[in-house]
């Protein structure tokens, strides 16, 4: 087993025993699965490089140095072979992908191994083990032991040669073996999540092999606040050829996050089909059913036959996403039904399509709300849903994949109400403290301003910074309270009866009383701490943990009353609730305060 | 004519919007509680006649931030990351190792800034402390890049008070320009020369070198923007020296004819209030208050996006405590621990100012060297490499910072060999 920064260095001996060099790289064969080892790289006295064939000249390798078989006067150089890769300066210390696992990484070593005499590469290092025998194999063999005594291995992280794809050399020329996986082999998907983790220039790189179909697909796979920045940095050009390609829907949501010049010069060198279904996409509200319905629609008359339909699908409307559902219209495009696929495959090819067609059909208006859409679709198992605008003619359908995505935001928006937190992978704690930065600077300055009122009342410093310190954190947990008695809402909906509510009611108020005890008595150490008067701090601390238990109860009952059965309405009344907790906080902290303050004659 | 004129002059404004940020923000960062420190020192002790240093400063600066930002343009790689694929592991960790240390030192100082500048509104250092970290915490972790630039955008404006406070304390502008012009250099005190490193060394820091490149790199800018993003460095520079310049010249018009010393920013506000009014002197204050929070919150973030970048972690403003944990760790620990530390009863700020200050001078020379061997290698960035004339000014400037440190290390470890 050998390693290649162990290997840097040592010295290069021809068969004569005169040092002739040290080893500067290694280059390996690219196409087998552990790919051999052909060509030394050695560095001569004057620093010249020089490379010799590996099976040719080089006799033995034993970790300390490479005797070759050969006097110096008999050696022949050679040049790097187009499909071969240089180990130190192709792979060692850069960043590559690792397909199998999904990540970027960077190679921190290279272990090689002799089998029969070959010198094979085993795969790129990536893990701890490789950083720190970098630093120095000493630090290596002292965290091991440390990490022996505690009865841990410190596991070697290796990436076999064929799952690796290199972000700064092009392979494309080179033929590899049959399993080794390329970043372009991944699933779109996948080949997203990827190129997420990169750079701007590394995913421009990326990119520029990949064809236009596998582009497209890609992008579509992206988080939708990357797609109009990778869009922005093709030309425009490409980027017309990608948004083309794409599904209209998909193609609209990105050109609306362009820039309005930029927007403009795309949409006027995209084919003239697809630009006027972007731009008619684009006159439709975010998150309603025609900001995600696609107006590719395979649509017929009533007079026409099964077969005529058939032939249509076979010809024009091939190209179209879905054609499970295929829409009946009259005049001017109004919808008057729908024919499903097996319909039309189980009747006769000359039945009248008047005959089969099923006029009892579920419709939603272009300015729907999303999620009732997706609701919709669930409930009743349908793929695909036709919106249609006031006149009732039928402009485009939703389908199930883009019904799936907005179940999939909904439910973590729903997520993120009840539990505070936006994402599963953002610890608790964050998710506790606030939705966006945005938040908590508002409730900061809030606090500050109340603050100030409050020293117009009472002539203290110590005043003003509990309000500002406190006065935040009081209503973002009412608010937390709040979201979870919403959770349970949501959770139990309308079957809840009165005794299963009022345990819960108690459990929240009971929460509510232990975080105002707490609140309390961190803010009377605080005041405690900075030396403050023992009266002046146990008023405000008291007013403190008062508040926050008025605010827990505010919160504990208030989506309740203000939902009454449908949650729906909560979301359009929650920045309503949070303004209504702020005004609440600091009247109520501020009466607390004089109240106290009053009673203790200050 | 005149409209076509006026929409080319509207797109070309747009599109140097698009590139500006990493300059600006860098060099605004620059006037931290340390750098704030150091200029009103120059000004209170030396008047108007540290003045002029001012002038070579902003070129070295322009020069080590116009260097890092062409490389961040041209391989689309950080400063970090180019360090090690040329050098190693080794050499990558030990350096990494320096710019923790070096920019905790930074950090620790920017929260005694909050905290002393707080003070001067009356509020105690154990309510400001916590919740500057917080607010600074709560911005990377949960805020997007572009959000976060547009924050840090908006507090670079909050520089504007000292330009006021400093034209408030109404200086004597024939005798500020003799003095640029015409060095009073001739018979100075040792004193003199060690300020005016200090000056330099806190001007010119290790971290913009890595930080500037690094936001270039996570904000895609390509080598066709590249002159806009010169200008935006050439921009950031010179207003951070303006900011300097007025700095200096409040402590200059106020502090020197009065004959008062001082040790610490705050100080200099707080001596202001009697020589040119309480504004004055609140704007001052509320300078070195925004001033610290925002180094604050790009220094930790700097030095967790460098290291996750040379060690090969995954790191960023919009990666998740899952997908980066070392780079979440690092960012956390070192706000926690700054916070914690200024939290301790009667800790010596002063010293740590200072010693933050000193590091920074020590380091500088060695990020600077190895960023002109990468800006000098052909291979690695092509015809953007450094042409022989501007080399000669590069090394003459990482010489003129490598003195500066070495004369400043020098006087502190023995005051007596060099004396004052």
């Amino acid at each position: 087993m050998f390693y290649l920064t162990r290997m840097l260095g040592k010295p290069v001996v021809d068969a004569a025993g005169d040092e002739i060099g040290t080893i500067s790289d290694i280059a390996i064969a690219t196409g087998e699965v552990f790919p051999r080892v052909t060509a030394l790289a050695f560095k001569g006295p004057d620093k010249t490089p020089f490379m010799l064939s590996w099976r040719k000249f080089v006799e033995t390798f034993d970790g300390e140095r490479i005797v070759l078989n050969a006097p110096r006067a008999e050696l022949r150089f050679s040049y790097l072979q187009p499909d071969e890769v240089l180990l130190h300066r192709d792979l060692l210390n850069k960043q590559i992908v690792d397909t199998q696992g999904m990540k970027v990484v960077r190679v921190n070593d290279l272990k090689l191994s002799e089998s029969r005499s070959q010198l094979r590469l085993l795969g790129a290092e990536v893990g701890v083990r490789g950083l720190l025998r970098g630093i120095s194999p000493l630090l290596e063999r002292t965290i091991e032991r440390v990490a022996g005594l505690f009865g841990k291995k410190i596991a070697e992280d290796i990436i076999a040669w064929n799952y690796m794809d290199l972000l700064e050399r092009d392979l494309s020329a080179v033929k590899l073996s049959v399993t080794h996986k390329r970043l372009h082999e991944l699933h779109p998907a996948d080949m997203a999540d990827i190129l997420e983790k990169l750079t701007p220039a590394q995913r421009a790189k990326v990119f520029e092999h990949l064809d236009d179909d596998q582009v497209a697909e890609t992008i579509s796979e992206m988080e939708d606040d990357l797609q109009a920045d990778v869009v922005e940095d093709f030309s425009d050009q490409r980027a017309s050829d990608i948004l083309e390609i794409m599904d209209p829907d998909d193609a609209a949501d990105i050109i609306g996050d362009l820039p309005y010049d930029k927007a403009e010069a795309l949409l006027r060198l995209m084919g003239v089909k697809e630009a006027r279904q972007v731009r008619k996409l684009l006159g439709y509200k975010e998150k309603t059913a025609g900001g995600i319905m696609t107006p590719e629609v395979t649509t017929v008359t009533a007079d026409t036959t099964v077969q005529a339909v058939i032939e249509h699908l076979r010809g024009a409307a091939a190209e179209n996403e879905n054609i499970y559902y295929i829409y009946v219209v009259g005049s001017k495009r109004v919808l008057e039904g729908v024919i499903s696929l097996r319909d039309l495959i189980v009747s006769a090819p000359e039945t009248k399509i008047a005959d089969i067609v099923e006029r009892d059909l579920f419709t939603v208006a272009v300015d729907d709300d999303q999620e009732m859409v997706a609701d919709m679709m669930s409930k009743y198992d349908l793929l695909a849903l036709p919106v249609i605008d006031e006149a009732g003619r039928l402009v485009g359908m939703v389908t199930v994949d883009d019904a799936l995505d907005v179940l999939d935001e909904e439910a973590a928006e729903d997520l993120a109400l009840v539990t505070g937190s936006s994402h599963s992978a953002v610890s608790a704690l964050q998710g506790w403290l606030g939705r966006g930065p945005q938040w908590i600077i508002a409730w900061a300055v809030y606090g500050v301003a109340v603050a100030g009122l409050l020293r117009l009342f009472w002539e203290r410093p110590a005043t003003f910074a509990v309000a500002a310190a406190f006065l935040p954190l009081a209503i973002r947990l009412s608010e937390e309270i709040a979201s979870h008695a919403l959770g349970r809402l949501i959770e139990r909906g309308s079957e809840e009866t009165f005794g299963v509510f009022a345990r819960r009611f108690g459990v929240d108020l009971a929460a509510g009383a232990s975080l105002g005890i707490i609140s309390g008595l961190v803010a009377l150490a605080v005041l405690q701490a900075t030396k403050q008067p023992l009266a002046v701090s146990s008023a405000l601390s008291l007013s403190v943990g008062l508040t926050v238990v008025v605010l827990a109860f505010v919160g504990a009952i208030l989506p309740g009353l203000l939902t009454i059965g449908d949650t729906g309405r909560w979301r359009a009344s929650s920045p309503f609730v949070t303004a209504l907790m702020g005004a609440a906080g600091a009247l109520l902290f501020m009466t607390f305060t004089m109240l106290l303050q009053n009673m203790i004659g200050m | 004519m005149e409209k076509t004129r006026k929409n080319k002059l509207l797109v070309r404004l747009s599109l140097f919007l698009a590139v500006v940020g990493p300059g600006i923000i860098t060099a605004m960062v620059d006037n931290d509680a340390g750098g704030v420190t150091t200029y009103s020192i120059a000004g209170a002790s030396f008047g108007y006649s540290l003045l002029w240093a001012l002038v070579p400063i902003t070129i070295a600066l322009i020069v080590v931030q116009e260097m890092a930002s062409r490389l961040g343009v041209f391989t689309g790689k950080g400063l970090a990351d180019l360090i090690r694929e040329k050098w190693g592991i080794r050499v990558t960790f030990y350096l990494m190792i320096a710019l923790l240390v070096v920019n905790f030192a930074n950090t620790l100082a920017e929260f005694a800034g909050w905290a002393a500048s707080l003070e001067l509104f009356g509020i105690s250092r154990y309510v400001s402390v916590p919740i500057g970290a917080f607010i600074v915490w709560i911005m990377v972790a949960r805020g997007n890049y572009k959000v976060v630039e547009k924050l840090f955008l908006i507090a670079s404006t909050v520089y504007i008070t000292y330009l006021v406070s400093g034209w408030m304390a109404g200086p004597d502008w024939g005798q500020a320009v003799k003095e640029v012009i015409l060095p009073p250099i001739v018979g100075q005190s040792t004193q003199y020369w060690i300020t005016m490193v200090g000056v330099i060394g806190t001007t010119i820091a290790p971290w913009m070198q890595f930080y500037q490149q690094s936001s270039i790199v996570e904000k895609g800018i390509k080598p066709r923007q590249y002159k806009l993003a010169a200008i935006d460095t050439v921009i950031g520079c010179v207003l951070a020296v303006v900011v300097a310049t007025f700095i200096t010249l409040a402590c200059a018009a106020t502090l020197h004819p009065a004959g008062i010393n001082i040790q610490f920013a705050e100080q200099a506000a707080q001596a202001l209030k009697p020589l040119a009014g309480k504004y004055a002197s609140t704007l001052f204050a509320i300078g070195l208050a925004n001033a610290s929070l925002f180094a604050a919150s790009i220094l930790p973030l700097s030095t967790a996006y460098t290291i996750s970048e040379g060690m090969g972690w995954e790191g960023g403003v919009s990666k998740t405590r899952k997908q980066a944990p070392e780079f979440h760790f690092i960012y956390t620990g070192m706000i926690v621990l700054a916070a914690a530390i200024i939290l301790i009863p009667n800790v010596p700020l002063i010293p740590v100012i200072f010693g933050s200050q000193v590091m920074n001078g020590v380091l500088m020379p060695v990020t600077a060297y190895f960023a002109l061997q990468l800006v000098n290698d052909r291979r690695l960035i092509g015809d953007a490499v450094n042409s022989k004339g501007y080399n000669v000014l590069a090394w003459g400037c990482v010489a003129f910072g490598g003195l500066g440190s070495t004369i400043m290390v020098t006087s502190m470890l023995f005051p007596r060999l060099i004396g004052g």
